[in-house]
């Protein structure tokens, strides 16, 4: 088995005031893998400990104890840093600069040649939709194409992890699809990607695995599968419910809800044959029978909704 | 190439930071408006009056060049704290440092963005330093590189104060320090008048502690008033020059030392 992209180890961080000693515990003892080629979402409630962890990530933070290893190495290690792309969270630019010339830049701090890289450059603007402004002060972006400049940037170099904090943000709905687009191609490629969103539809249809944090604890951490796959509950769509059958259905405990486009009832999986074949004899038109999976939402709702707990 | 690039930005960041060019209009206008009673004395002088007219001309050009010189290091730590502080409140520092860059190669890309600018400003003063000495009816008979390099390895000083400063206090605090070490500096110097004053045992360590920018001064070897280079031996210049590059360096090593266990984070 290959070595994990991204490892942290009872990672526990405390941020204290210099004067008063009020401590504020950002982080504790968290511990989670992210393999290379999965695209893992970090999420949790604002102030849960996000930020504090892709910080300590990318070597802008100490932790006060714990191990990490990225890629392999510590963080912040430029063999490590080599290999990855970052867009933080409202990423700031220097302003006076243009896409262009912020992208030269940035080729130049990977200690990279800059000369005969217009047309890497080119491409990846017109990957994310800027072609045209490359010449335009990024002084005169609005907040989405700074975004996607970030984005861009952060692609420079063929990194092989991704660490994406807040991608969508300041994105329009159109701009979240072509992010979500691209990060799904990023995946195709083989890329690792570790991004923070609060956008959790979003993560559901591209993440592979799930770390859920709260006040600084991990309260779940898994494969999407693991997750919203263990549902005992199955949902059958009929086009009519003939009145006979309804002494059975409040036997199976069936739950039944009616729509525009058919009756949905959902019922215990253990149910679901002797339940189809009753409403088949009675005349109905089964139209699908899907087991019921709970949305990330509703997941990320129960674990820290009530203000979640440690696992 | 890396620390390259962070100087070059820095130094592109300066010619844009309008605190800086705001500095930099009115001190000119102070230097401009001094000029003004300089260049009237000049003009009422007769023969009558030339040798006490020409006294008051140069002693107003050593005015200018002296004020030049000093701003010239409140410049320098200024520009330093104000490199790295921005960095950090913008939040810019994130996405450099996310780059295969080492934090050192990042404070001494900054340190030498704030040299170059040094440079710049050196090179005007040198040219100042000419001009007002012309003007004044004098010829500087000085080699050049005095002029040049001893006001760089000053400023260089400051610069590396700041930059560990800057490390641990916010910039305003972190130039507020610096001002107030160059003030104390000039006050133990042992050619200060105000030095006498201090009692002895206070004086020398602080001397030897501050960044002696009397002995760094270029005036030590030149006095415009007089217009004429002090006879000084190699050594004499590669000592004093080396204890300001040594002070330099070891307060950039300080200042590499703390940014390296600092957070980066926007602040």
């Amino acid at each position: 088995m290959s070595n994990p992209a991204i490892e942290f180890r009872e990672v526990t961080k405390v941020y204290r005031r210099r004067l008063g000693g009020t401590e504020i515990c950002a982080l504790t003892n968290v511990s989670f893998e992210v393999s290379p080629g999965q695209v893992c979402a970090f999420l949790g409630p604002n102030g849960a400990g996000k930020t504090t962890g892709i910080s300590i990530l990318m070597g802008f933070l100490y932790p006060d104890s714990g191990a990490i290893r990225v890629l392999g190495y510590e963080p912040g290690d430029v063999r490590a840093k080599q290999q990855i792309g970052f867009v933080p969270e409202n990423f700031a630019f220097y302003k006076h600069l243009s896409a262009e010339k912020l992208m030269r830049f940035h080729f130049a701090l990977s200690g990279r040649p800059v000369i005969g890289t217009e047309e890497l450059i080119r491409e990846l603007l017109l990957k994310v939709k800027l072609n045209g402004y490359e010449r335009l002060k990024i002084a005169k972006y609005s907040r989405g194409m700074v975004q996607r400049l970030g984005i861009a940037q952060a692609m420079l170099g063929n990194p092989q992890l991704l660490v994406l904090d807040e991608p969508t943000s300041g994105l329009d709905p159109a701009g979240r699809k072509e992010v979500r687009d691209l990060m799904s191609s990023l995946k195709a490629e083989g890329k690792t990607i570790f991004l923070s969103s609060h956008l959790l539809s979003e993560v559901e249809q591209i993440c592979d695995r799930v770390v859920i944090v709260d006040r600084g604890r991990l309260v779940r951490s898994g494969t999407m599968e693991e997750l919203l796959g263990s549902s005992d509950r199955v949902e059958i769509v009929i086009d009519q419910l003939p009145h006979p059958t309804l002494p059975a259905l409040e036997e199976c405990g069936a739950a039944i809800e009616r729509g525009a486009h058919g009756v949905k009832i959902t019922v215990n999986t253990m149910r679901k044959r002797e339940l189809a074949e009753a409403l088949w004899a009675a005349g109905c038109d089964v139209i699908s029978i899907t087991p019921v999976r709970s949305s990330l939402e509703e997941l990320f709702l129960k674990l820290v909704g009530n203000g979640g707990g440690p696992v | 190439m890396k620390i390259r690039t962070i100087a070059f930005n820095t130094f592109g960041s300066f010619l844009r930071d309008k605190l800086i060019i705001l500095f930099c209009i009115v001190f000119a206008c102070v230097v401009l408006l001094m000029m003004t009673p300089m260049l009237a004395v000049k003009a009422m002088t007769t023969v009558s009056n030339a040798q006490q007219m020409q006294a008051m001309v140069l002693g107003i050009v050593a005015t200018i060049m002296s004020m030049m010189s000093g701003f010239g290091s409140l410049l320098a730590a200024w520009a330093a704290a104000d490199s790295v502080a921005t960095e950090m409140k913008s939040g810019t520092i994130l996405a450099v440092m996310a780059r295969p860059v080492e934090r050192w190669e990042f404070l001494l890309g900054k340190f030498l963005g704030v040299m170059l600018m040094m440079a710049i400003y050196v090179l005007l003063m040198f040219g100042l330093s000419y001009l007002l000495a012309w003007m004044g009816g004098e010829r500087i008979q000085s080699t050049p590189w005095v002029l040049l390099v001893y006001p760089m390895v000053r400023y260089a000083m400051y610069a590396a104060i700041a930059m560990l400063l800057v490390t641990v206090f916010h910039s305003v605090v972190t130039f507020g320090i610096v001002l107030g070490l160059s003030v104390l500096a000039l006050m133990v110097a042992p050619t200060s008048r105000s030095s006498t004053i201090m009692m002895r045992f206070i004086r020398i360590p602080l001397y030897q502690v501050l960044p002696s920018t009397t002995l760094l001064s270029e005036d030590r070897f030149l006095s415009i008033t007089h217009a004429s280079l002090k006879q000084v031996g190699w050594l004499d210049h590669a000592t004093t020059l080396a204890y300001g590059l040594d002070y330099a360096l070891v307060y950039l090593l300080l200042a590499m030392l703390s940014f390296h266990y600092r957070s980066l984070k926007r602040d």
